[in-house]
Order: C-alpha cells, then structure tokens, then sequence
C-alpha cells in the first residue's frame, strides 16, 4: 500500500536566467512500512523532496498525498497539525531546543498536542536508542550522536505514519553514523514505520529496501 | 485534524527561555521599565496638569462645592439635602454684603459662622480664631487691607454693609481672626457670630446659600437644574464650580493633551528600543520558530509563545517603571503647578495612570516583540529555519577596489546589521531633531528682552491695598511708612530709589479738548470697527467713556512720581505729541499726559494745552500711551476710562499733603543682593507690603520656559539615550554574530592588531555615515522646526537663536561608542582558541 505519492512535483526557485529547478517534475509513490534512501549530489534537490514530502515547504506545481491526507488542500493551521501527528523529522543538525531537557525535547511534539504519551512505549524507545539515564539532562550536555538518538526518539513519539531523516548522520563520525543508522532501521522495523532518508553515504543507503537517486530535480533511477 | 492547541508547552518554553537567555531577558526587561516609565510619567504629569488646571478653577470660584445655591430658604434647603444626587451640603446664612467701595472689585459676605462652608472655600483662621462671642468678626487678609484694618486680635472694625433689602448699615466689630488670602480672591466671607447675624438682620431664613458637593460631578450644570425642576424649585439661582464647567475642562483637558501627546513619541521610542533589543536575535528567533512549527507548533501556538514571552518580560518591568515614573513626576510636579504646599504628584495622585501605561507598555513590547514571529508564520518552516538576516538583498556588485584588504572588508563588515544601524540611526535623528528643535525654542526665548520689558527695577514694593489685582487701592493705606522709605534711603546698597503716589480726580475736558478723543474712539480703523468697540467687553470704561463724551467729565489719575519710578515711567515711552525736558517738568508747572488706550495713537488733551487739577493750572508737556506696567493693584470701576497725568512727587506732595505711597521701586548693587533682601523682610515683616522682585519676574519667565520645554527636552533625552543605546548594541551584536569569521580571518593568518585594525576602520565608516546623515538632518530639520515655531508663535520676547548643541554634545559621545564598543567585545568574541569558533555551526 502507497503511503506517500508525489505525482508531477515541481519547486523552481529565482526567477527567469536565474532561475533553479529544485524539483522538476518528481513523480514517486512510497510504500508502507519501507526504509527508502534518496541519494545525490548537493543542490540536486534531496532536502527539497523532503520538505516537501513532511509540508515543510509547499510546491509550486504537483500534488502531494501522505496516509491519505492531500496536502495541497491544508491550511497553515492543519498542515501545522498534520506535521505533528503524522511525520517525525530527524535533521542533521538535530534542532532539539536547548532550554528542554531531553525527556521534554522527546515529549514536545505530544505536549503540542495536549495528548497523553504513551510511558510503555516511550520506555521502550528510550531504553533501545540508550536514553533512559540522560532524560534529565539538556541537549548541550550530549555528544553529536546522543543529540540524534534523542531527535530519533523525539521522531518516534508521535507513532507518525512516516519518518523523514535528513542526513541524520551527516554531523556524526563514522562509528556514530553507523550505530545512528543502524538505530534507524531497527527502530522503524520494529515500529513498523515507513522511512525516508536523504544520505551521501553509500553505505547507508545499501541499508535502505529502496534508493532513489536525484540529479538537478529529477530521479534518475 | 485541528481539535488540539495545547497552550501549557508556550508557558513552559517562555519559563525556560527566561531562564537560559538571562542577559537579552535582562535588556528586555529593563527596556520595558524604561518604556513603562516614561509613560506613568507622562500620564501622571498630565493627569496632575488637568487636576491642578481645576484645582486653580476652584481656587478662582472660591469653593471646593460643585453648585452653589443662592437665597434658598430652609425649606429649600433641607430639601436639596435630601436629593439623591447630593453626596453633602455647607450651608452658608448671609446677613448681608460688605458694601465699603474699597471692595467694589469684590464679594464678601457678612455671614453666621458656617464651618463646612469655611473648609470648603479654605476660610478657616490662621491667626485668632472664628468668631465666639458678640460682634466678633473675623477676615481674610484682602478685606483687611482694602480697608485698611490693623492685624490685632481685638482691633476695632467699622464695617459698612449692605442687606438684601438694599438698605446700608454701618456697625463696629472686633477683630477675633484672620486667614490669609482666601481661595478665591474676587469671593470672601466675613465671620460673625449667629447671635450677632441675628441681631442685625432678622430675616436669615430668605438669605440661605447651599454649597452641593456632588456624588458624580459629570455635567454640573445639567444636574443643578434637573434637581430644581425635580424639586419644583426652578425659579432659584445657582452658580456652578468653574473647575466642573464644560469649557473649562476641556481647556484643562487640553493643557493636559501636551503631556498625553508626549506619549506617541514614547510609543515610537519604545517600540524602536524594544524593537531593537529583539532584533539583535531575530535570526535566531525566527529559526527558532519555524523549528518548532517543523515540530507540529501551529501559527496560533506560536503567536500566544510570543504574547506571554512578552507577558514574562512586561511584568518584572511593570513595577519598577511605575516607580521611576511617579518618582519622576513627583520630582517635576512643583513646577508645573506651583502654588500647593503638598506636592501635586501626591495630592492629585490617581491609579488610572498607572493602568493606562501597564496596558501602554504591554501594547508596546507586543508590537515589538511580534515582528518577528510574525515573519516566521508567515514563511513556510523549511524556510524559516534556514532565515538568515539581511540574505540575498543586495544585488549591487561591488566595484574592484585599490583599497586595502582590510579596508575592504572595513566596508563589507559595515553593511552587515544595516537594518539594526538603521534604525539605530533614525531613533537618534529623530531625538536629535527634537532636542536641537527644543533647545533652539529655549534659547530663543529672550530672557533679557523679557524683563527690559516687565522688570523696571530690581524690587517694586505695593501697598498692602494694591498687592492684588483685584484690590482697589486705597488711599487712606499708609503700609509703606515714611520710616520704611527713611530705611531705604539710608541703606547702602540701594543704588536707586523712587515712588509713585495716586489719587483719584475728577476732571473736566472742554468741548474742543474732547472732541479729538472723541474721534479717537470713534474713528473707525481699517477692519471696521471704532476703537471703542473693542472695548465692549468692560462696560466701566464704555461708561466712562460715555460720561465724557457727553459731559466732558472723566476721571484723572493724578500720579505723582520720582526718581527711579519718574525713570521708570519715562522708559519705554513713545511720546505721540511734545517731547520730555526732565529740568521744566521738575519745575512742577507741567504733566505728562497717558491715554485710555494703550495703541500709539494719541488719546489725551493736546500737548500744549492747559489742565487745571485741583484748582492748579499745568501745561500738558507730551502725550503718551497708556502703560499698565508701572503701578500695581487696581483704580476705582469709575477710573476703568481714564487719563493719567503724571507730574513731579514735589508737585503731588503740594497738592495732596496726606497721601500715602502706592509703588516704591528700588534699584540695588547686585554683590549685596542677599543682604539687602535680609534687610527688607525684617523691615517689612507685619507690613501687609508686597515685594516683588526682579527675580521674581526672572523666575516667572524661567518657569514659563520651563513649563513650555521641560517635557520634550526629557523625552528627547531619553530617546537620545535609547538611540545610543540601540547604536551601541548594533556595535555589540555585529560583534557578537562574527565568532566564526574572525576565526577563519585568523586561520588565515590575520592577526590581532590587523583585527583590531578592521575594528577601527569599520568604526571610522560607521562613524563617517552616522556623521553625514546626523548633522545636515538634525540641522535641516530643526532649522524648519524652529523657523515654523517663530512664524506661528506670538510671544513677544523672542529672538531667534538657532542652535545644535545637543548634536554637538552627542557626536563625541557617539565617536567614542564606534570605536570602544567593537574593541571590548572582540575580546569576549575571541576568548575561545580558533578551532572551537570554527566548529561552530552558524
């Protein structure tokens, strides 16, 4: 079953000579529960797809279905609402908000929501991604790759339907990108959660059920 | 979908903002104080502007009462006591009216003593006491002077007066209190006894007064006469409180308005203050937010984040400015309403003010604390969190340059933080447009010019009857003794001397004398009007005027005077027909002859001709206008139209051989200043004379400056401070943001004297455009300003006198900020080694 579909995406950016073609036309449906990796070269075009996918940023032209939801046809408001029940993002510079400890950081997008975490499951979480003794601790007092497990676990909180990772390693030495990445894909089996992940790393991607690779806003296989 | 907004996260988020961001919250927090107050101070001060304008209403209506019924009966009067409306009464049983033509400027009652209507008009005794037993009565000091009453207890008081009736009594009381002047000058009370009341009138219950103190005392003179024709009473009449009357408030109000005007000004120098403390970290706000909105924030979650970030930083700030505020005023309030023994602020205090400039405050900081987040809603998150300030506007493409490298990047570092200099820039513009327009108002007001033109002499003493301007002078009045003149004289720092002696003549003007005064009067000038029309407003000199058209006979005021007054008086003159030979008019065979009209178009006999004053025959030796400056107090209602004739003191002497003296006028050595002034309240003291000095006329007029400056200069300082300190913190923050460059600067081998190099040649640019853009702007505008100001104003003592001397003053200051500011904080920026700056990710 398709879980994201993107049917004739396109996001120019500058106007006339200077103009740049982000995506050109992007057509990519996403399956449930499947790790997908996106590669390319730098402005080909990743972090656009991405943002797009997640209503982070809005299309000039195409259409946009996440778990059935249209995402052309919302407000502010509710795209505000759909980002916080249906995606988790992990970025690569983690955007954990440093006045938060790390229990708060992990509950943030549940307290937007005024809803009830689930502890089983938040327990769980924390225990697999090695957080349980840092809840209290704030972000700054972490290395790089506890900064990302807590932005993992931030992503999972909300049982999102999808899961976008923006090089998620791409701050993290070798030996920490491996564990954050391979963190990932076992999270996202075991919760069965559907993951979108923009690498360089060659190496990551092989982890991947599926790898897309973009150049200057197209998918070229 | 959009079922949940929860608000508890936005409260958490602001405390521990609070908490990590403790310097920038600080700044805020003080902004806000700083913000709030300035607006308790203004409020405050117009507030107690408006208060003390009705305060002097009531003092000139005489009673704190909002209505004042006149001859009710008791009947009436319980009646009115009873209405609703009426919070309280002081009723007040009039015997009759003092009646002694010395008082004909004035109403005093001779009435059964009431202590509510005392305390309401401030009639209460400070010397003696009321009045206990038969025909005692007591005064206020006015009456007493008018009539010349010595100031003992027990002294004998003939007073003439006059019963409702009409008929005129004369009866002899004794003295058993006093009070100084009452509240209004032109309303007094004479205290008597009721056993006294009784015995000389019968007929109280008719002669009732009620003063009504209100419970609301909106729209006064509607609810007078709504309670009348409720109580069927309609045919009473009422006065009502000046300081209640419509007119008169909204005059107060807009006296008021100045001060509340001010406020605008402090809205803009508030939100640009505050304006500039958020958009030191605007970027980092603005990324902040659209993180957050990446996370799920909706747009109405941020902006309540952003309300009760403003909330956090309003409340710490609110008290303390209210402090300062009210501190503030306090401080200035006796100068802008003089006259109380209580400190206006404390006695006209109010908590609206204080209400008004918390919500003021509040509005403020939101304004400013909303722009960023309002940028933030409305970019889409992806782009709001890679926000950087000032990004992708300049298209410009900069010219190869022969210039240093480093002043190269001099200039590039100068268009970072453009939009914080900016408006660094403008806030300081515009405070200094306001204080060099201001300063040059002040200097422009010509202190000299003022007092050539009030002040004659260094002291002009009056006579204990003609303190006042409603006072009648009396000529019966002997307070300056021939022992407090022997004084004077004898004193060595009195360097000039002179007295002006009065007298009240009838005089008669021949058919072909009056004829030309006629047409004077008559003639009618180039907007259509006869002269005399313009004095329709007081019916004493259109009748007297009247009486010598028709009759011939007017009233002269014989002035006899000498030395420094005959100086005095001879000053200014214009002299409209013949020329002053001081030698023949020493003679005493001739006078000086002053018009009813103060315009120089001549108004008297013609100089030449002969006027004979208590059988004396004198030659008119020059005609002048009529000058009001020289003698103090006021002439007869029958004197309102009348000529002056002024002639030699020898000549007054010989003529009027018991006179007393109205005006003295004293010129002193300056060095013996406060010896003299020692001198003259010993020997004055118990007098009843009044002294008023030079500097009493040079404190009227620094006052008056004062009152018309004192409030811009202040709000003009305080932008000028906040301007300085919105410069210097777009030096700070564009030292802060730099971390990182200048670690890669170093890494590239540039060391810290070429940094402090860059730091000085980005200093000297900075300097050079706040330079070009400060001194022509300030002197353009204030030149418009202060030339606008000259052609719509209409005081008379100005000489235009254009000056920048607040931008003077600042432009060092700001010099030492561009260069000291960027120094200091490079050593908190380059604390850290170069490899832990350049690890930081912007």
């Amino acid at each position: 079953m398709d879980i994201i579909t993107l049917h004739h995406v396109k996001k120019y950016y500058g106007r006339k000579e200077n103009v740049v073609k982000a995506l050109d036309g992007i057509d990519l449906t996403i399956e449930q529960g499947t790790f997908t990796a996106i590669v390319g070269a730098s402005g080909s075009g990743k972090t656009t797809l991405l943002n797009m996918m997640g209503g982070l940023d809005v299309p000039d032209d195409g259409e946009i279905m996440v778990d059935g939801v249209k995402l052309s046809g919302l407000k502010e408001e509710q795209l505000a609402v759909f980002r916080r029940k249906k995606v988790g993002f992990i970025f690569q510079n983690y955007n954990l908000i440093p006045t938060l400890t790390v229990e708060e950081n992990i509950l943030f997008p549940l307290e937007l929501d005024g809803s009830a975490p689930d502890q089983g499951y938040l327990e769980e979480i924390t225990q697999l991604l090695g957080l349980k003794d840092k809840l209290d601790a704030f972000p700054e007092m972490l290395s790089g790759g506890g900064q990302q497990r807590v932005a993992i676990a931030r992503a999972l909180a909300v049982k999102p339907a999808i899961l976008l990772a923006d090089e998620p390693t791409g701050n993290l030495d070798s030996q920490n990108g491996q564990n954050v990445a391979g963190l990932l894909k076992m999270t996202t089996e075991l919760f069965h959660r559907t993951l979108v992940m923009i690498t360089h790393n060659m190496e990551l991607a092989q982890l991947a059920d599926r790898v897309v690779r973009l150049q200057d806003g197209r998918i070229v296989s | 979908m959009l079922e949940n907004n929860n608000l508890r996260i936005c409260r958490k988020l602001v405390g521990r903002e609070f908490q990590f961001h403790k310097g920038q919250s600080l700044l805020l927090v003080l902004a806000v104080t700083l913000v709030c107050m300035l607006y308790t101070f203004s409020f405050c001060l117009g507030n107690l502007t408006y208060d003390g304008f009705l305060y002097s209403f009531r003092t000139i209506y005489g009673s704190d009462s909002h209505i004042i019924y006149d001859n009710i009966t008791e009947a009436q009067a319980a009646a009115l006591k009873k209405h609703p409306a009426v919070k309280e009464t002081a009723a007040l049983s009039v015997t009759g009216v003092l009646s002694d033509e010395m008082l004909e400027n004035r109403n005093v009652k001779l009435a059964a003593v009431s202590e509510g209507w005392a305390k309401a008009t401030g009639a209460v005794p400070h010397s003696g006491r009321m009045p206990a037993e038969k025909d005692e009565i007591a005064l206020d000091e006015i009456t007493m002077n008018s009539l010349v009453i010595p100031h003992e207890i027990g002294a004998e008081v003939p007073i003439r007066w006059q019963s409702e009736d009409g008929e005129e009594h004369m009866h002899m009381f004794r003295l058993s209190g006093w009070w100084r002047n009452p509240a209004g000058e032109t309303d007094s009370c004479a205290w008597i006894t009721e056993e006294t009341a009784g015995e000389l009138c019968d007929k109280t219950a008719d002669t009732l007064m009620l003063g009504v103190t209100l419970y609301r005392p909106g729209d006064v003179e509607k609810q007078a006469k709504d309670m009348l024709a409720e109580l069927g009473m309609e045919d009473i009449s009422y006065t009502t409180n000046l300081a209640y009357n419509e007119a008169r408030q909204d005059y107060a109000g807009r006296e008021a308005m100045a001060f509340y005007r001010m406020n605008l000004i402090v809205v803009l120098c508030g939100v640009l203050m505050l304006c500039h403390i958020v958009q030191l970290s605007a970027q980092q706000n603005i990324r902040f937010y659209g993180r957050i909105k990446s996370l799920g924030m909706t747009p109405r979650q941020i902006r309540v984040l952003a309300v009760m970030r403003t909330v956090r930083v309003c409340l710490p700030g609110i008290l303390p400015g209210w402090i300062l505020g009210f501190l503030l005023c306090a401080a200035v309030a006796p100068q802008v309403v003089v006259g109380m023994e209580q400190n206006p602020a404390f006695a006209f205090f109010q908590i609206w003010p204080f209400f008004i400039s918390a919500l003021l405050t509040g509005a403020t900081a939101l304004t400013a604390c909303l722009l960023p987040v309002r940028r933030a809603v409305r970019s889409v998150p992806a782009e709001a969190m890679r926000y950087v300030e000032g990004a992708g506007r300049s298209r410009r493409r900069r010219r190869k340059s022969r210039a240093s490298i480093l002043r190269r990047i001099a200039l590039t570092g100068l268009s970072r933080q453009k939009k914080q200099s900016l408006l660094a820039a403008f806030s300081l513009l515009l405070s200094l447009v306001i204080l060099c327009g201001v300063w040059t108002v002040r200097m422009s007001y010509d202190e000299e010019k003022y007092l050539e033109g009030m002040a004659l002499c260094d002291y002009r003493l009056a006579d204990a009857s003609a303190a006042s301007g409603v006072q009648r002078y009396n000529p019966k009045s002997r307070s300056i003794t021939p022992q407090i003149m022997e004084a004077l004289l004898a004193h060595p720092a009195v360097t000039g001397i002179g007295q002006a002696c009065t007298r009240e003549v009838l005089l008669y003007a021949k058919p072909e004398e009056r004829a030309p005064i006629i047409d004077t009067f008559e003639e009618v000038d180039e907007y259509g009007n006869a002269r005399k029309a313009y004095m329709a407003d007081d019916p004493d000199w259109l009748a007297g005027y009247e009486r010598m058209r028709e009759t011939g006979e007017y009233t002269g005021i014989v002035t006899g005077v000498d030395g420094l007054m005959l100086e005095n008086a001879m000053a200014r003159q214009v002299f409209l027909e013949g020329s002053f030979d001081q030698s023949a008019f020493a003679t005493g065979k001739y006078v000086l002859a002053a018009g009813a009209d103060s315009s120089y178009i001549r108004s008297t006999p013609p100089a030449g001709s002969r006027i004979t004053i208590c059988g004396r025959e004198f030659e008119i030796m020059a005609s002048i206008p009529y000058e009001s400056t020289l003698l103090s107090g006021a002439d007869s209602r029958q004197a309102q139209y009348n000529i002056t004739y002024y002639l030699p003191h020898s000549a007054f002497d010989e003529l009027f051989p018991e006179h007393g003296i109205r005006n003295v006028a004293i010129n002193i050595d300056h060095e013996e200043l406060r010896a003299f002034e020692e001198f003259l309240d010993q020997l004055l003291e118990g007098s009843g004379v009044d002294v008023f000095s030079y500097g009493d006329y040079r404190w009227t007029f620094q006052n008056a400056v004062f009152h018309r400056c004192f409030i811009p200069l202040f709000v003009g300082s305080v932008m000028l401070l906040i301007g300085m300190l919105n410069f210097a913190n777009a030096l700070a923050a564009g030292m802060l943001v730099r971390k990182k460059e200048f670690a890669v600067y170093e890494s590239l081998g540039m060391t810290r004297k070429q940094l402090r190099r860059l730091l000085l040649w980005e200093g000297a640019g900075g300097y050079a455009a706040l330079f070009l853009l400060l001194t022509p702007g300030t002197a353009i505008c204030t030149w418009l300003w202060g030339k606008w100001w000259l052609a719509h104003t209409n005081t008379w003592c100005i000489t235009w006198r254009f000056s920048l001397l607040p931008l003077w003053v600042s432009l060092p200051a700001l010099l030492v900020l561009a260069f000291t500011v960027p120094l200091c904080f490079l050593k908190v920026v380059t604390k850290e080694g170069v490899t832990e700056r350049l690890r930081v990710i912007t």
